[in-house]
Order: C-alpha cells, then sequence, then structure tokens
C-alpha cells in the first residue's frame, strides 16, 4: 500500500491500492486480467483512488489490503475518504476482469469478480458510471487525479472511460 | 488447506523439478534441432507481486503457452518467451516441420502478429516441454501427473499470470514458483518454464521423495 503524495506515478500492484489528492499523480495498475481495478474520484476535492482487487471473498489481508472485495473494499473506500474525499460526490470507474485462459476447468473468475464488485458497491449504495469488464483481453489502466481521465490501454488499442 | 514447507522439503522440491526442467528444456532441444542451455532453477516461495516480477513485470508483453497440471500432483505450468524471441523459435520448429524450401520467410512488420502455423508449433513446443516435466515430475512421484491441453495467449505477463495466481492464492499469501530460463545462444533465443504447483498438492510430492515432516 502507498499513501504517499509525492507526485506522479503511483502503482497499485496486485492486491495493493494508491491515493493520491496531488493533481500531477497518475495511478497505475498494469497488466489486469481477470483481477478488477475500481478508480474512484472525487472531483472537487481533486483526490483519487486505485484498487487492485484479486478475489470476491476471503479475510482481511495485512499485507495486501484490497486482495478480497467483500473485506477490502471498505478498506479501500476509508482510505479514499481519509484523503479528503467525500463518496456521495466521487465518480466510480471498474475495468477489468477478462477471462484469459481456461484455468482449473473455468473461465469464472473473472466474471465473479465483476459481479462481486457490482454487488458490493451497490449495497454501499455507489454505482459505477463506467466500466471497461469482461472480454480476454489485458488491461493496464491509469487514473489522471488532475482531472479524473481512466485510461485503458489494451495490446490493440487505448480508450478513455 | 496451506502446507508449510521446510527449507529442507523446499530443497528436496527443487532438486526434483530441477531434474524435470532439465529434461524439458532436452525435449525443447529435441524438437528444434538445436542446443538449449537450461539454467539451474530458482525455487522459492514468494507473493503474487514477486511471481509478476520474475516474469518481467506485468507490463511485459509475452507469448505464453500455458499447461494446467491435473493428477496426483495439481498446478501450473508456463513457457514464456518475448514476441521476437517466439517469433524466431517457431521460424526455427517450422524450417524442422516443412524443410528449407517451405518455410514462409516473409516477416511481419508487427511482433505480435503470428500466423496459425507459428502459433500451432509454439503451443506445440509448449505442449512437449511441458510434458517432458510432467513426465520427469510423474517417474519420482510413482504416480501420473496430466498436462491439459496447452493454450498459447499474446499478453501482458500481468493479465496471463493473474488467473494462475488467483487460483492459487484464495487461501495463501504465498506461492511457490519454480522458475527456469532456457536459451539458445546461436539464434539469441530465450524463454522462461515456470511451474506453480498447488500447495495443497506437494503433500504428494514430498512423501514420495521420502521428504514430508522434514
Amino acid at each position: 500500500m502507498t499513501l504517499t503524495e509525492s507526485p506522479s506515478l503511483l502503482i497499485a500492484g496486485i492486491g495493493e491500492m494508491v491515493l493520491s489528492s496531488s493533481p500531477d499523480s497518475h495511478l497505475v495498475a498494469y497488466g489486469l486480467g481477470s483481477c478488477i481495478a475500481v478508480a474512484a474520484w472525487d472531483p472537487r476535492a481533486k483526490v483519487g483512488g486505485l484498487a487492485h482487487f484479486m478475489l470476491p471473498s476471503g479475510p482481511a489481508n495485512e499485507s495486501s489490503p484490497v486482495k478480497f472485495i467483500d473485506t477490502g473494499l471498505d478498506t479501500f473506500l476509508k482510505a479514499f475518504q481519509a484523503k479528503g474525499a467525500m463518496i456521495s460526490r466521487s465518480t466510480f470507474k471498474a475495468a477489468g476482469a477478462a477471462a484469459m485462459l481456461m484455468v482449473g476447468g473455468g473461465l469464472a473468475i473473472g466474471k465473479r469478480n465483476a459481479e462481486s464488485m457490482e454487488a458490493a458497491l451497490k449495497e454501499r449504495g455507489i454505482s459505477l458510471t463506467a466500466t471497461a469488464l469482461g472480454g480476454n483481453a489485458g488491461r493496464t489502466v491509469q487514473l489522471e487525479v488532475g482531472d479524473g481521465r481512466f485510461l485503458i490501454k489494451s495490446l490493440s488499442s487505448m480508450v478513455e472511460l | 488447506m496451506t502446507l508449510t514447507l521446510s527449507e529442507a522439503g523446499q530443497h528436496a522440491v527443487a532438486g526434483t523439478f530441477g531434474r524435470a526442467m532439465k529434461r524439458a528444456g532436452e525435449a525443447l532441444g529435441s524438437m528444434s534441432g538445436q542446443v538449449i542451455d537450461v539454467q539451474t532453477p530458482m525455487v522459492q516461495r514468494c507473493s503474487a507481486s514477486d511471481v509478476m516480477a520474475m516474469a518481467g513485470g506485468p507490463e511485459s508483453v509475452v507469448l505464453a503457452v500455458y499447461v494446467g497440471i491435473t493428477g496426483s500432483l495439481q498446478g501450473h505450468a508456463l513457457l514464456l518467451f518475448s514476441p521476437a524471441d517466439a517469433h524466431r523459435l517457431a521460424q526455427i520448429l517450422l524450417a524442422g516441420l516443412l524443410g528449407p524450401g517451405e518455410l514462409p520467410m516473409e516477416e511481419s512488420t508487427n511482433v505480435l502478429d503470428y500466423d496459425e502455423l507459428e502459433l500451432s508449433a509454439l503451443q506445440e513446443a509448449g505442449n512437449v516441454t511441458i510434458s517432458a516435466f510432467l513426465n520427469e515430475l510423474g517417474m519420482h512421484l510413482h504416480e501420473p501427473v496430466m498436462p491439459t491441453p496447452p493454450q498459447v495467449v499474446i499478453e501482458m505477463a500481468g493479465a496471463v499470470l493473474d488467473a494462475v495466481l488467483l487460483d492459487l492464492v484464495s487461501d495463501a499469501d504465498q506461492v511457490l514458483a519454480a522458475k527456469t530460463t532456457f536459451s539458445e545462444g546461436g539464434r539469441d533465443i530465450d524463454g522462461s518454464l515456470f511451474v506453480l504447483p498447488r500447495a495443497d498438492s506437494l503433500r504428494v510430492l514430498l512423501d514420495a521423495l521420502g521428504a514430508i515432516g522434514i
């Protein structure tokens, strides 16, 4: 977990989150496959957060605070609010949850991640304003804290949500 | 269930994996008609992020052949090449199969473009390499270890590895990762073989090696 105010690039590794209230920060999660990244941005406070979740459910985990959606989402939301963000005026976007390989006889983990994330956010009264979920391509995502742009790069394209 | 592997147990696993990885390299060498140098494998317990780093970082683009491991030992095996090295290997494999006069010499300008023949040759290379690893392992286990059908993808390493890691880390923070590097000096081809066993099935291997409880 990185909670520093250092400018420019902050990377959310697998199971990690990054947050910043510095407008020149870029929050990045590289190479998402079945994992799911959630980007939160408060346009008034100019605070951004990016969390790189791995799985739908499991026990709270200190070394990977956002490893699991059910126990990690509140950790992420609290850290986002602690930076000065207000949930009610923030936008939430999600990307990832692709089906890359038939692992263990199924492709379902990405889909389960997407469903769990949507349900967990809904329980907390939060809806996603834009998503790039599913499919079978890997994604690198980047949240620009200065203006809230959420960029999704795959090997073949780059789009902005 | 998480199996805590002692240093001696890890050493025993590393020795067996090392021999099996050597066989895998020999199989790739015999298929390609090249001399393949196999590095001593690295076997270590590590986090999901460490596995990404071992593969060159989550954003590095790879051609990956994935084979699931089933039977008495379960887990995952991946043969990874950089896109350029995969092209060179495919050309060598196809030259061997088709004969020199029939080699499709057209070089694509995009290193991420592969034709069906190339992909099929690389998929088979992964299959042969990983099957050789599993056959050797099966001999130590005295029980069969089976591969799933190979899958080939060209993707960011993170995206390829995360599905595999998600299968392993739901009840553990660390995975046991074995990695070796194959290289063919003359044509400048480097590849890496990753084997990630499920922790709960390692007991079978430790039993077979007489290393349980050490």
